[in-house]
């Protein structure tokens, strides 16, 4: 085995790991978009992205790809609002600390259920939009797709972003964010913020579902897996950091793909949860999160 | 414009105010005085709707709003500038200042002359237009009081609440605060103000109320109360 051969799979790895970090990393900015406005979390954000891709994967054969991306972003943002109706908001009225979240995960078992029975228990192929055949960088294979998922995933966060700096809108959600009793002294219908970020949360989570199905398969189970390291990648980073979101999403899309090749796949998922137990101890907000100090 | 009938209010089953009337005429100025947890900062509370009333009724400007939550009650017109100033921390100053003319932007207030307003604020606060690309969160304490007042006039408010502006406010920075007010009520903008100093919120109001215990036990001229030899006696002799 020569260095260079040796370099070139080196090479080879990390795109692959950047690409499923970006993944891990998009779904973790939906985490941040509801845990900022409500202080709560959507713990079937798994099952919004399994739920997106699958729909994504009907309508794609009736619409073509590109007709089907909004379709999968309206689907994302009616499924995330209906959570927040069923799951949250009576939990946040009561100032209830953990009903949500027995709430929501019961809400993804349902949607697992659902869509078992609707599309079955198998894995399923999703047509690609760009050709399947990888593009060669210096002897490194980068699939088209890959490249989107890059991309689709910084395009979708930045807009957001801007969404929330440029309107009056978005600086409605920051407020409320920011302190949702003073939010309403503005006359900002804070409820309403609340449910719309739970309907921005899942859908990143959808359109992140039809972003990696091509290179993955679809099907029910495809959530729960997903939505848990996202859940690790939103603490490794912080709760309250986008940048934060991006960097723990590319650690452990890149440590896990590092493991399986030089270690062994089945000690894939240790490197990044034994990241997740540092972090925990060491600085529990996350690296990049910054502990809120309130003045007064 | 703004009229509170026997308002029965508190937190869970703490009842703090037992029966609080209390009219605030238009363009007038009128003062909450009374000492420490007489229900003050309860009865702003609960007109502007972050807390539940018990019994009794709210009118602003002829039309009840008793049990509205505070966002409806803000596109009715109220403005609230609340105890412990609540700016946006993470928000530059000119963002915290657009917040509050929110409900104007977007349609459910009037929408009047938006920019003009907040060149009016800058005037008005000059420290603010210094400041204006600063994080709220940044602002010294005396700073954030002025954004918060600044903020709740955006609304143009039919009726302006100001709870305790100058508490734990420098001497200097106090009266900078209650010429505020003054150049304010000058400019016929209908308020009502909760303050620990008696004595300087007397001199400036039209008319005052004084909270014991929950229960509003003597209301007046304000320069009549502040010669009540009871009120005197109780808040006026330590503050000034």
């Amino acid at each position: 085995m020569t260095s260079e051969y040796s370099m070139q799979v080196l090479a080879q790895l990390l795109v692959s790991g950047i690409a499923v970090g970006m993944i891990y990393g998009v779904i973790a900015f939906g985490y941040q978009l509801t845990f900022a406005t409500s202080k709560t979390l959507n713990f079937g954000q798994g099952e919004a992205l399994m739920l997106g891709s699958l729909v994504g994967l009907s309508v794609v054969t009736i619409t073509g790809y590109w007709i089907m991306l909004p379709i999968v972003l309206a689907f994302g943002m009616i499924q995330g609002a209906v959570v927040e109706r069923l799951g949250v908001r009576q939990a946040i009225k009561t100032k209830s600390e953990a009903g949500w979240i027995m709430a929501t995960i019961a809400l993804g078992i349902i949607f697992k259920n659902l869509a078992e029975n609707i599309w079955g228990r198998d894995a399923l192929k999703f047509p690609s939009p760009l050709p399947e055949a990888p593009l060669s960088f210096m002897g490194v294979n980068v699939l088209p797709m890959e490249v989107v998922i890059v991309f689709g995933a910084l395009a979708m966060m930045l807009l957001v972003e801007v969404f929330n700096r440029r309107s009056i809108y978005g600086k409605a959600v920051v407020a409320t964010a920011n302190d949702r009793d003073a939010a309403g002294l503005m006359g900002i219908n804070t409820s309403l913020v609340i449910t719309f970020s739970y309907a921005l949360s899942s859908m990143t989570a959808a359109f992140a579902g039809v972003l990696v199905a091509p290179v993955t398969l679809t099907g029910a189970s495809m959530g729960g897996a997903l939505g848990l390291k996202a859940f690790a990648v939103a603490i490794i980073g912080g709760l309250s950091s986008g940048m934060g979101v991006v960097v723990g999403g590319l650690i452990l899309g890149i440590t896990e793909t590092l493991t399986g090749y030089y270690l062994s796949t089945g000690y894939k998922d240790v490197p990044g949860l034994v990241l997740l137990l540092l972090v925990l101890s060491l600085k529990p907000s996350g690296l990049f999160g910054s502990a809120t100090i309130k003045k007064v | 414009m703004l009229k509170v009938e026997n308002l029965v209010a508190g937190y869970g089953k703490v009842q703090v105010l037992q029966d609080v009337s209390l009219e605030v005429p238009q363009g007038s100025l009128v003062t909450l005085i009374g000492s420490n947890g007489a229900g003050k900062t309860t009865t702003l509370r609960a007109v502007c709707g972050m807390i539940a009333a018990q019994s009794g009724r709210i009118m602003l400007d002829g039309a009840e709003i008793t049990g509205l939550a505070p966002h409806q009650i803000t596109r009715r017109g109220l403005a609230h500038s609340p105890e412990g100033r609540r700016v946006f921390p993470t928000l530059p100053v000119a963002d915290n200042l657009l917040l509050g003319a929110f409900t104007r932007v977007t349609g459910s207030r009037p929408k009047g002359d938006v920019a003009r307003d907040l060149d009016r604020m800058y005037a008005m606060f000059p420290r603010l237009a210094e400041r204006r690309a600063q994080l709220a969160g940044t602002l010294s304490g005396g700073e954030q009081q002025m954004l918060a007042m600044a903020r709740a006039l955006m609304l143009a408010p039919l009726v302006l609440l100001l709870d305790e502006p100058s508490m734990g406010l420098a001497p200097r920075l106090v009266e900078e605060v209650f010429s505020i007010i003054a150049r304010l009520k000058a400019e016929r903008v209908t308020m009502l103000l909760v303050e620990q100093f008696a004595a300087a919120a007397l001199d400036v109001a039209d008319f005052g109320y004084v909270l014991e215990n929950g229960r509003v036990t003597a209301s007046g001229p304000a320069a009549a109360l502040k010669n009540d030899p009871a009120v005197r006696a109780a808040y006026l002799g330590t503050a000034h």
